[in-house]
């Protein structure tokens, strides 16, 4: 795994003032969890890859395809370098309630559904069959039905498959099984490590330990601001990451 | 409540016909009744020889309510009072500074000069709303009072004549800067930027998080409207046939009622052109129907107040029992 091309880097990463700085390389194929105590920096972490917010020391970088790299200093940036970011608030920063369940899924990528520089129903519609199929998500007549008459689990998969339209090398998911059954959680498990072995990189940042131990190859603990420790293989216990999380040597 | 109920059942067999009715409230309903009204008192008005003129004296209260809406549907408070005033504008500049000044008729150049200063003044209220991040209101009133201060200084009394094709706009051939209008807008809906417009206007946390560009979009919209209101002016100017500079301003309010009376949420995201136009017609409907018995026009406002008042509470009754009907489902 250590020798697939990096996707996306942290040099002297820091999130606040006078915490110390990290660094950090996110792999192709590889599936990163972040882990911590509520506001202990995973947030911040994932936010600050995603281009949301600005390093107080550091960058995060992405390479190009021509070589070289590029840094990424804001949302639009990351979102042209191939990131795509699925927030944790769905209700307040993921859905358009009062959008239907197609348009919910196109509206980050409509340029897509052009034909003839006009947006062509049909053309929406195909693309939106395949990830359907792909996260097998079950909504009624999506053209007409509003977002907000589907579960929580399947309106957490349109809005998988509004990131995923992006085509992205790295996939950013904050805390994406918050309030998700337990059938949905399995097929999104399923579905995050098909796209890995595909070669995408994914981060998860998960509020459950147990889920970063079933899905994650490397689990990031962060304590106060500050990379506590990466474990990986067979360090990462169950022990290990919440003696971490609370700043006990293990 | 009969009328409503059966329109339901109707709407329920076809879901077109509802997605139109779920988008315009209750503005066709209003517009079929206050149409058979006025079709009865005064049938020579509304016979189809008389439909130029007739679409000719509603124009500019359409064209100001077309033009009021994109604004509006950007949401977070989105809403550009300065329409009425950049219909005086250009009112005043077509007629006192192009045709008569500098003696320019040719309707390519009135038509561009129109729209160049609705567009210019949109990027001015786009930048002071979006990029400045001045509340709408507030600094689309900075450009109504700029607005309406220019104009009557270049123009204190009414004055001057236009030429012949443009009074024909106002006539004969009234059905022209409207249709250009709604064909535009068309096109427009087709587009991406539609889709973002209504998406920003629906949740612009939700939107920002997506990728879209919020603030472009929102300027963009008030460039849209800045356009449309310069071709509203130009039907003014066709309607009234001379430089007037009082008459403009008075279509801000209305043309906002309008656009609430055709189901466009001031909130943003909901609703669309053709509500608005709705909205714009049962006013003007209304307007000539109590013309006809002679009603004073403070009787008229009294009337707009209560028709719109009426219609957004209906309109939020149906938004609480349409939510009921889907949930039952």
């Amino acid at each position: 795994m250590s020798d697939s091309p990096i996707t996306l880097s942290a040099r002297g990463l820091s999130l606040k003032r006078g915490a110390a700085p990290f660094d950090q390389d996110i792999r192709r194929g590889e599936i990163v969890g972040l882990a911590g105590l509520d506001g202990h920096g995973q947030d911040a972490f994932m936010e600050t890859l995603a281009g949301l917010r600005a390093p107080v020391t550091g960058s995060v970088t992405a390479p190009l395809a021509k070589g070289g790299e590029r840094a990424i200093t804001s949302f639009r940036r990351a979102v042209q370098s191939g990131i795509a970011y699925l927030p944790r608030d769905r209700r307040a920063t993921g859905i358009f309630p009062s959008m239907s369940i197609l348009d919910n899924f196109a509206i980050a990528t409509v340029g897509r559904d052009r034909r003839l520089g006009l947006i062509s129903p049909a053309e929406r519609r195909k693309r939106y069959d395949y990830y359907r199929e792909r996260l097998s998500i079950v909504a009624p007549e999506p053209g007409r039905n509003l977002i907000t008459t589907l579960s929580g689990g399947n309106q957490q998969k349109v809005l998988l498959a509004r990131a995923l339209a992006h085509k992205p090398d790295v996939l950013l998911l904050n805390d994406p099984t918050r309030g998700v059954d337990i059938a949905t959680r399995r097929v999104l498990y399923s579905v995050f490590r098909e796209l890995a072995n595909e070669g995408m990189a994914l981060v998860v940042l998960s509020t459950e330990i147990e889920e970063a131990l079933v899905l994650c190859d490397r689990i990031l603990v962060f304590r106060e601001q500050e990379l506590a420790a990466p474990l990986e293989g067979v360090a990462r216990s169950s022990e290990r990451i919440i003696a971490t999380m609370f700043g006990r040597a293990a | 409540m009969t009328v409503l109920a059966t329109s339901s059942s109707a709407a329920g067999r076809a879901p077109a016909l509802k997605a139109i009715w779920r988008q315009t409230g209750f503005a066709p309903i209003l517009f079929i009744i206050l149409l058979a009204i006025n079709i009865f008192i005064n049938p020579a008005r509304f016979a189809p020889s008389a439909w130029g003129t007739l679409i000719g004296l509603a124009a500019p209260l359409i064209g100001a309510a077309i033009a009021s809406a994109p604004a509006i549907l950007g949401g977070r408070g989105g809403i550009d009072i300065s329409v009425g005033p950049i219909m005086g504008f250009v009112n005043a500049i077509v007629v006192l500074v192009l045709i008569q000044k500098l003696g320019l008729t040719s309707p390519w150049i009135v038509v561009g000069a129109a729209v160049a200063i609705g567009g210019l003044v949109g990027v001015l209220n786009g930048f002071l709303a979006t990029i400045l991040r001045i509340q709408p209101i507030v600094a689309t009133l900075g450009t109504y009072l700029l607005l309406v201060g220019t104009t009557l200084t270049i123009l204190p009394a009414p004055t001057g004549t236009v030429p012949v094709w443009l009074k024909a706009l106002g006539g004969p051939l009234s059905i022209l800067p409207l249709g250009a209008v709604f064909l535009i807008w068309f096109g427009i809906r087709r587009l991406p930027y539609y889709d973002h417009l209504m998406a920003v206007g629906s949740d612009d946390r939700a939107a920002y998080t997506a990728g879209i560009p919020v603030t472009l979009v929102r300027f963009l919209s008030y460039v849209i409207t800045g356009v449309f209101a310069g071709v509203a002016g130009l039907m003014m100017t066709a309607l009234i046939g001379s430089a007037d500079p009082s008459i403009g301003p008075t279509y801000t309010l209305i043309a906002i009622s309008a656009v609430a009376l055709g189901g466009v949420s001031l909130a943003g995201g909901r609703g669309g052109l053709i509500g608005a136009a709705i909205g714009a017609i049962d006013i003007f409907l209304l307007q000539s129907a109590l013309t006809y018995f002679n009603f004073s026009t403070f009787v008229l406002q009294i009337a707009y107040g209560s028709i719109l008042v009426i219609a957004i509470v209906l309109t939020a009754l149906q938004d609480r029992w349409l939510g009921r009907s889907r949930e039952a489902r």
